[in-house]
């Protein structure tokens, strides 16, 4: 992508100091070698059907040895697409219902999708976080929250 | 002297104490919470510092990571559950000492050596870092585009476990700490012509993009497959002489607490290796020297002295290449140099120059932070113990939402929430796939002052090659990045060389047994 990113929104060359595709180059420069160098010890490693080293493996989680901090893994797009689609939803919702709303709601939906059940609790802690950071914007930094006021 | 008066005056006005001691009591209790540490801290509280002055701003923040530090102790010595990686090595003895009933008499150990250690780490920057930025004044653009060279090669190896990976991070990085106006033509570069990118990413939302939310994400996701969350009971022995540390036990591990801290010092001050190296070289060295070896990971103090004040004393070190070079040694430092440049302040060595008060200021909250750490640590513990109960279903949608009404706050503005929930995206690819997200951070710091060194370089050598040859700082700091470039790939193939060797010398005894 950066490779045909960078010719089309780079400016031309002033005539003067380095192009400004310079840094970018040699940064996408390197993401390729490294990319490329690592390609070529997995098909090496699949042709001469020995382990890939334990640094270059896909999961290094799937080791035996593997943890600590380290937080590698599988994937679970299920579990991120029910995180990510509420939030791009607020971000979406915000600006048509107002913050009150669209926050009460993204709150709900949110702590039921991560496992709560419990309705009172989620509707005080819903209604709660959403005041709270409203006083706190509004009136203890002056900075409106997004999306139509309450006022208006 | 009358700046360094005026200095240290401006750190104990009401507002600044005000603001050291919330950020110490946030970072305490932060930094409590398993799966919170005192970068992501800075990174949700960032926003909230645009309405301080740059002094609050910057000792809060300082405050907040000094906290962080110690609080990660909390969980470790309770659960064995560390709260920051770098208290790891505390939970081999303290949690042992909570089985005994002994919990309080740890955590109070953790908190002296972690006062310890930060005290005499800050006051080796106070003394050291001034004169060295002093020196650095003379560093022209090619020592410094060479010196960000070196420190992104360095960079590279952190939080991941292959070299390559680190580099495609922190290329990444680059390319997207490019984005924006490019500062020789003055034209907008790789903005696919949106206008909000005009002005570049700002650093707020992608790092509380990459820091918490990425981290959120995963945290929810173990949670999801455990159910409920911990909880600890945090029931102490009513003995006195198992809650209290006496001055003797204390005192009995004075060498262990200065050897940790210099290590600290010494690792905190070099870019590249950060805290948990500093707690598990410490734990080592004091493993090795004590007359008591049988007795480590059972619950011995000397183990939580050597880690915590080890790892706490990593925290102010960790400022010196960034006060003298403009270099962030690990992402806590990287993350205040974000602060530093959203107060319009550019750290490295002019900034003694620049801001010589503000400067002194800022050492005297470093001094004042430790001090308040040693006060709502030893007042407050048993509340701090009471931190990590706090339930994950309750915990994760309050810094959920803080994420996003924190990227809101920056800018005022929707596009930079849309940037912080792209970014958390990536940083969970980033972490699940173990691509370094701290070098993607640090080269999206890095990228604009790299460049612009080059441009001068380019400039003032009139396209003059080997511009780098006359100058012997950059060329042996050129040499440094290459060494290092070289040392790691031939490291790796060195590594398997001696593995392949051992294997075939150990199929070669099997046989000869067999036979």
């Amino acid at each position: 992508m950066f490779t045909w990113a960078i010719p089309i929104y780079t400016p031309p060359y002033p005539g003067y100091g380095a192009s400004s595709a310079l840094v970018p180059n040699v940064a996408v420069g390197v993401m390729l070698f490294m990319a490329i160098l690592s390609l070529i010890t997995i098909a090496t490693s699949i042709y001469t059907n020995k382990p890939l080293p334990k640094e270059e493996r896909e999961f290094p989680d799937d080791l035996e040895d593997g943890g600590g901090f380290t937080q590698v893994g599988r994937v679970n797009l299920y579990h991120l697409a029910s995180i990510m689609i509420p939030c791009m939803l607020l971000v979406v919702a915000i600006e048509h219902i107002g913050y009150m709303l669209a926050s009460f709601a993204f709150l709900m939906i949110l702590q039921y999708v991560i496992g709560s059940r419990n309705w009172i609790q989620s509707i005080v802690l819903s209604i709660l976080l959403t005041v709270v950071l409203y006083i706190v914007m509004r009136y203890g930094f002056g900075v409106p929250v997004p999306g139509p006021q309450i006022s208006e | 002297m009358e700046m360094i008066i005026a200095g240290l005056l401006d750190s104990i006005t009401l507002a600044s104490l005000m603001f050291l001691l919330l950020g110490v009591t946030i970072g305490v209790m932060i930094g409590a919470i398993p799966g919170i540490n005192g970068p992501m801290a800075i990174a949700l509280f960032i926003p909230i510092t645009y309405y301080m002055t740059p002094l609050a701003a910057i000792g809060f923040l300082v405050g907040l990571n000094k906290g962080a530090f110690f609080g990660g102790a909390v969980s470790a010595v309770l659960l064995r559950t560390p709260g920051t990686p770098e208290a790891a090595a505390t939970s081999w003895d303290g949690y042992p000492l909570t089985q005994q009933g002994k919990g309080e008499k740890a955590l109070r150990m953790a908190l002296y050596s972690s006062v310890a250690g930060d005290l005499i780490s800050t006051v080796v920057l106070i003394v050291i870092a001034a004169p060295l930025a002093a020196i650095a004044l003379f560093m022209g653009p090619a020592e410094i585009f060479a010196l960000i060279s070196l420190a992104l090669t360095v960079i590279a190896g952190i939080g991941t476990t292959s070299i390559s990976r680190g580099l495609i991070a922190a290329g990444l990085g680059i390319a997207m700490g490019l984005i924006g106006t490019e500062p020789v033509t003055a034209l907008p570069r790789l903005t696919f012509d949106v206008y909000q990118l005009g002005s570049g990413l700002s650093l707020i939302p992608v790092a509380i993009g990459l820091l918490a939310f990425s981290e959120i994400l995963l945290q929810l996701e173990r949670f999801a497959g455990k159910g409920s969350g911990v909880h600890v009971t945090t029931k102490f022995s009513s003995k006195l002489e198992d809650r209290l540390l006496s001055m003797k036990e204390f005192f009995a591990n004075t060498k262990t607490l200065l050897r940790g801290s210099l290590i600290g010092i010494g690792v905190g001050a070099m870019p590249g290796l950060g805290a948990p190296v500093a707690s598990f070289m410490s734990y080592d060295q004091a493993m090795k020297r004590s007359k008591h070896k049988e007795e480590f990971g059972k619950g011995r103090l000397e183990g939580i002295a050597a880690s915590e004040s080890a790892n706490s004393s990593v925290v102010a070190a960790s400022l010196i290449p960034l006060f003298v070079l403009g270099i962030p040694g690990n992402l806590a430092a990287a993350m205040l140099m974000g602060a530093f440049m959203i107060h319009g302040m550019q750290p490295g060595p002019l900034l003694f120059k620049e801001n010589a008060q503000l400067m002194y200021g800022i050492y005297g909250s470093l001094i004042l932070a430790s001090l308040f750490l040693l006060l709502i640590g030893r007042f407050g513990l048993r509340f701090f113990c009471k931190t990590v109960n706090i339930p994950a279903l309750i915990l994760y949608p309050i810094v959920m939402f803080t994420c996003i009404m924190g990227a809101y706050l920056g800018k005022s503005s929707m596009f930079d929430v849309g940037v912080m929930l792209a970014f958390g995206f990536i940083g969970y690819f980033m972490r699940k796939f173990d691509y370094s997200y701290v070098a993607f951070l640090i080269g999206f710091i890095l990228a604009p002052e790299w460049e612009r060194a080059l441009q001068q370089v380019v400039i003032i050598s009139q396209y003059d090659t080997f511009m780098f040859f006359q100058r012997p700082v950059a060329m042996v700091l050129m040499g440094l990045t290459l060494f290092v470039v070289v040392r790691t790939f031939w490291g790796s193939i060195h590594a398997k060389r001696k593995k392949k060797q051992v294997e075939a010398a150990a199929v070669a005894a099997g046989q000869h047994k067999s036979d």
